[in-house]
């Protein structure tokens, strides 16, 4: 008999025994019946405690400390977090073969124990680094101001630099005294040498003047300057997804790099830049993109506003967590089209066999009554229950070591299971995870099997570095592989974002997903957990894949994408939906597109079907809104339009214009699987419509938008504030079947606590 | 600024890698919770690192790094006069320091139970099967952290399994006869 205080039950165990004892105990084993029950019993507590122990919250090093650490070992990291663009930003500075104009936005934790430690790190490829603090200051403003040749061109550059940040200042949304944010505009100058860039003055003036164009003007800008530039990750043609506004870390390094191979001391605006974003927190090491609020734009001059459709709400979810764990949002985690599409809305479906219906009103604007506030809805056809198509799908999971804490693992694997639960016999799952290295530990197998598409989800442990691109790969092959003809194929990414293995680079991600795209599987990606969300990359990748992103920081919200809207979520029913608005100049004065900033397209891009642009699923909805300027009211300050032209005259008024349309909304899409888009036009005539008189519907979206607007201190908000969101979003919160709106309403009033603080 | 040794810079990586989640882990349980100090004691752990020969070490690497990382602890805990010594049979009788953790976590589900009974455990016991089951370690590595006999590791791991088993058979009676 073994007595169950024996220690050597659990040595037996865990495999603590050497062979010749194993053997010897097995053998007693076999005749004690109580002490195998003891065995099991301590095998189950084990697992349960190498389970329950893997999911706990794992906190990581800061980045700098781990650059400490790499530079004591002798050597920079190359994996993990020196990425191309440092070494391209990097030469073509040095080149000065072409005029860069650069936004960048770095978040940049310093070490607690020596701080300006991954400074060294990126000065470390130039001799002879200055003291840390000292170029901490110094380094970007020598970069910006050392690297100009006009004068002018300085100052406009330094104005540049200061005003968005005067805008930005202000209380930072969270504290935590290990991070800043670097804005910085750099250009390099433009000589005789570099192939006749014309101008490159009124250029960067134009740039500085109105930041938005930053991103569109850069493209061209760049492209005519030609040469032997080093290529940064251009995206696509979209011109919104030109590298700059999204540099990071890398070119701040280079910039630091840069001032320091000329430390001379000028350009103190830029100096303030640096001193001030020290004081300028942000949390942690989550990484979003800067947004700027469309501009009002006059109707005179740019009649045509072209915008991709965006069916994501992970920017909803992720800013609840924010505030429900006491915290404002940043304000660049704000996503106006997100929270707006984030709910149901009632548009009637299609009848006639279309792919989608349009509906678009207006009605007078809330927090501006002069305005008027435009509505396009779109709706997804919704197909009968059980016509959905077979589904191929290929689950791809990061199981690093960021993914363990219970709110990206446990939590993702929760979800899966819901959705497989939501499968039917012709559906087939595979599953690849990725961490350090990646590989298929479900092939793909029939959904009928349910029991082992879950058991293998349960077989899933975090830990480990990152490495996405490997994992992509491996995804889309399996997809291929079983693709399902006129089917849904699709790969579903689960992950925190945070890829820092092999390819790193967004510019290659995207790229390498754009390319997969083509093959006809579309993407969704699941956004998890906090502490490091790359939200900028999960959503550019979902924006490149043919897919949408949701972010999901609950079982509820796991629910509500995995289960409720499943169809919406798996089943794309048309691509490359491209809105265009154009306003009529006898009715309106100026615009102004509420949210979808980074969905922006060209003009010319909307007939282009080689432009890519948002998916629309089964069922789901898209709603966005314009603010409008009526003819005859007082245009917004600032864009009073353009000094007269000497060769041409202003366009001439059509007859259509005379009658009563405020716009006309030029829809393009294509079937999920062709090549050609087909385009619907709808006028949209202005019946003077009051906000009060407007459905629910319209309340309640308007009502969100500007809490969007509140939340980013968009400078169109007006007056308006929380209270005014929560009086507008109240009535129209009645109907709520799902408890969404109701929920909205305890974020505002959250909001609100926050607030006044 | 040393000269570049690959070898040696990739060995450091490589131990970031495999022990960072680990190590921060088990330095923020001794530092009661405080991650900043415990980031700031594995980045001196592997600063120390860097500046072994690599031969003298590996063979037990994993060791090295959490006793180095243990010491440091302690170090920090006692200048602060925060190092509260305890021997077990106090500690066996000590409340939980969270109102009824195990309460709360039956909710979720029997892995996080474990884990909130397991905080119930005598520290030297929560120290040893964390070393055990989270970071993977032998018995000879443990005792060899913690300065104990490989008997002794042995023995106070199965007690407190066997502590830990009772515990949630106990809890997941009470929640069966608390269900309607």
């Amino acid at each position: 008999m073994i007595d169950s205080n024996d220690p050597r039950l659990t040595a037996y165990v865990l495999g603590e025994m050497t062979a010749e004892e194993a053997e010897e105990f097995a053998l007693l084993l076999a005749g004690d019946t109580r002490a195998r029950d003891e065995v099991a019993a301590i095998r189950d507590t084990a697992a349960a405690l190498r389970q329950g122990l893997a999911a706990e919250a794992t906190p990581c090093l800061t980045e700098d400390q781990r650059a400490a650490i790499h530079r004591a070992a002798g050597r920079r990291p190359t994996p993990a977090r020196v990425r191309g663009w440092r070494l391209l930003a990097f030469a073509g500075a040095a080149a000065a073969a072409c005029l860069v104009c650069v936004l960048a936005t770095h978040t940049w934790r310093r070490a607690r124990v020596r701080p300006g430690a991954a400074l060294e790190m990126a000065l470390s490829p130039a001799p002879g680094a200055a003291g840390d603090e000292e170029v901490k200051k110094r380094a970007i403003p020598t970069a910006a101001a050392e690297s100009l040749t006009a004068p002018a061109l300085r100052q406009d550059l330094a104005a540049a630099v200061e005003r968005p940040l005067a805008q930005e200042a202000g209380p930072a949304p969270t504290a935590s005294p290990e991070a800043y944010d670097i804005r910085a505009i750099v250009a390099a100058p433009a000589d005789g040498a570099h192939g006749g860039v014309p101008g490159p003055v009124p250029a960067a003036k134009t740039w500085s003047m109105r930041t938005p164009d930053v991103i569109n003007g850069l493209a061209p800008a760049r492209s005519r300057a030609g040469g032997e530039r080093p290529a940064m990750p251009s995206l696509t043609g979209k011109p919104e997804a030109v590298a700059p506004v999204r540099v990071r870390r890398e070119m701040a390094d280079a910039f630091l790099a840069l001032g320091q191979a000329t430390p001379e001391r000028e350009a103190a605006p830029a100096r303030r830049l640096a001193e001030d974003v020290t004081e300028d927190q942000a949390p942690n090491r989550e990484a979003y993109d800067h947004i700027r609020d469309n501009p009002f734009r006059n109707v005179a001059d740019e009649p045509l506003s072209t915008f991709s459709i965006d069916v994501d709400t992970a920017s909803y979810s992720n800013l609840r967590r924010f505030l429900s764990n006491g915290q404002r949002p940043p304000p660049d985690a704000v996503r106006i089209e997100e929270l707006v599409n984030y709910f149901r809305y009632d548009y009637p479906p299609p009848r006639d066999g279309k792919a989608f219906a349009v509906h678009a009103d207006t009605a007078s604007c809330p927090w501006k009554p002069a305005h008027r506030l435009v509505r396009i809805g779109l709706k997804g056809r919704v197909p009968e229950p059980g016509a959905r198509p077979p589904a191929n799908l290929v689950f791809l999971v990061d199981v690093s070591g960021s993914m363990r804490p219970p709110d990206k693992l446990p939590l993702l694997v929760q979800g899966m299971k819901m959705l497989v639960n939501q499968l039917g016999e012709s559906d087939r799952v595979a599953m690849a995870v990725y961490a350090g290295a990646s590989g298929l530990v479900l092939p793909s197998t029939p959904a009928g099997n349910r029991g082992e598409i879950l058991a293998a989800l349960d077989r899933l442990q975090a830990g480990g570095s990152t490495n996405g691109g490997a994992g992509i790969e491996l995804a889309y092959r399996v997809a291929t592989e079983n693709r399902v003809e006129g089917g849904i194929n699709r790969v579903i990414l689960a992950t925190d974002g945070d890829f820092n293995v092999g390819v790193t680079d967004r510019g290659s991600l995207t790229r390498m997903i754009e390319e997969k795209a083509r093959t006809g599987v579309f993407l969704t990606v699941l956004g998890f957990g906090t502490g490091n969300i790359q939200d900028a990359t999960m959503e550019q990748l979902a924006d490149r894949g043919n897919g949408a992103y949701a972010y999901i920081d609950s079982e509820r919200e796991a629910r509500k994408v995995l289960v409720e809207q499943v169809g919406a979520t798996l089943h794309t029913i048309a691509k490359d939906v491209k809105i265009q608005v154009e306003f009529n100049p006898t009715r309106v004065t100026a615009y102004r597109l509420i949210g979808y900033e980074n969905r922006i397209l060209a003009n010319q891009d909307f007939h282009d079907d080689t432009k890519d642009a948002g998916e629309i699923g089964a069922g789901h909805t898209v709603t966005a809104f314009y603010e409008v300027v009526p003819a005859g009211t007082e245009p917004p300050a600032g864009i009073a339009g353009v000094d007269g032209l000497r060769y041409q005259t202003p366009r001439t008024i059509t007859a259509a214009a005379a009658g009563n349309e405020l716009l006309t909304v030029k829809l393009r899409h294509k079937q999920p699987d062709a090549d050609t888009s087909e385009l619907q036009e709808i006028p949209v005539p202005d019946d003077s419509r009051s906000w009060e008189s407007t459905p629910d519907d319209f309340q309640f979206a308007s009502a969100v938008a500007l809490f969007g607007m509140v939340l980013r201190h968009s400078p169109y908000a007006g007056e308006a504030g929380l209270d005014m969101v929560l009086e507008l979003a109240a009535p129209a919160a009645r109907h709520d079947p799902h408890g969404n709106r109701t929920e909205f309403l305890e974020l505002v009033r959250k909001a609100k606590t926050l607030v006044q603080r | 600024m040393p000269e570049p040794q690959p070898d040696h810079a990739q060995w450091i990586r490589d131990a970031l890698q495999t022990h960072e989640h680990s190590l921060l882990q088990y330095a923020g349980r001794l530092l009661r919770g405080d991650t900043d100090r415990a980031r700031d004691v594995v980045q001196d752990t592997f600063l120390k690192l860097c500046r072994q020969p690599r031969e003298k070490i590996d063979d037990h690497l994993a060791q090295w790094l959490f006793t180095v990382c243990r010491n440091r602890a302690f170090e920090i805990l006692r200048k602060e006069g925060r190092m509260t010594p305890l021997n077990d049979s106090d500690l066996a009788v000590r409340a939980a320091e969270a109102p009824d953790p195990a309460a709360g976590a039956l909710r979720r589900d029997r892995l996080s139970a474990v884990v909130a009974l397991l905080g119930e455990l005598p520290e030297r016991q929560q120290e040893l099967i964390r070393l055990k089951f989270h970071s993977n370690l032998s018995y000879k590595e443990i005792s060899g952290i913690m300065d104990l006999s490989v008997s002794n590791v042995g023995y106070l791991l199965h007690t407190g399994m066997r502590t830990l088993r009772r515990r949630l058979g106990e809890m997941e009676t009470q929640t069966r006869e608390s269900l309607p």
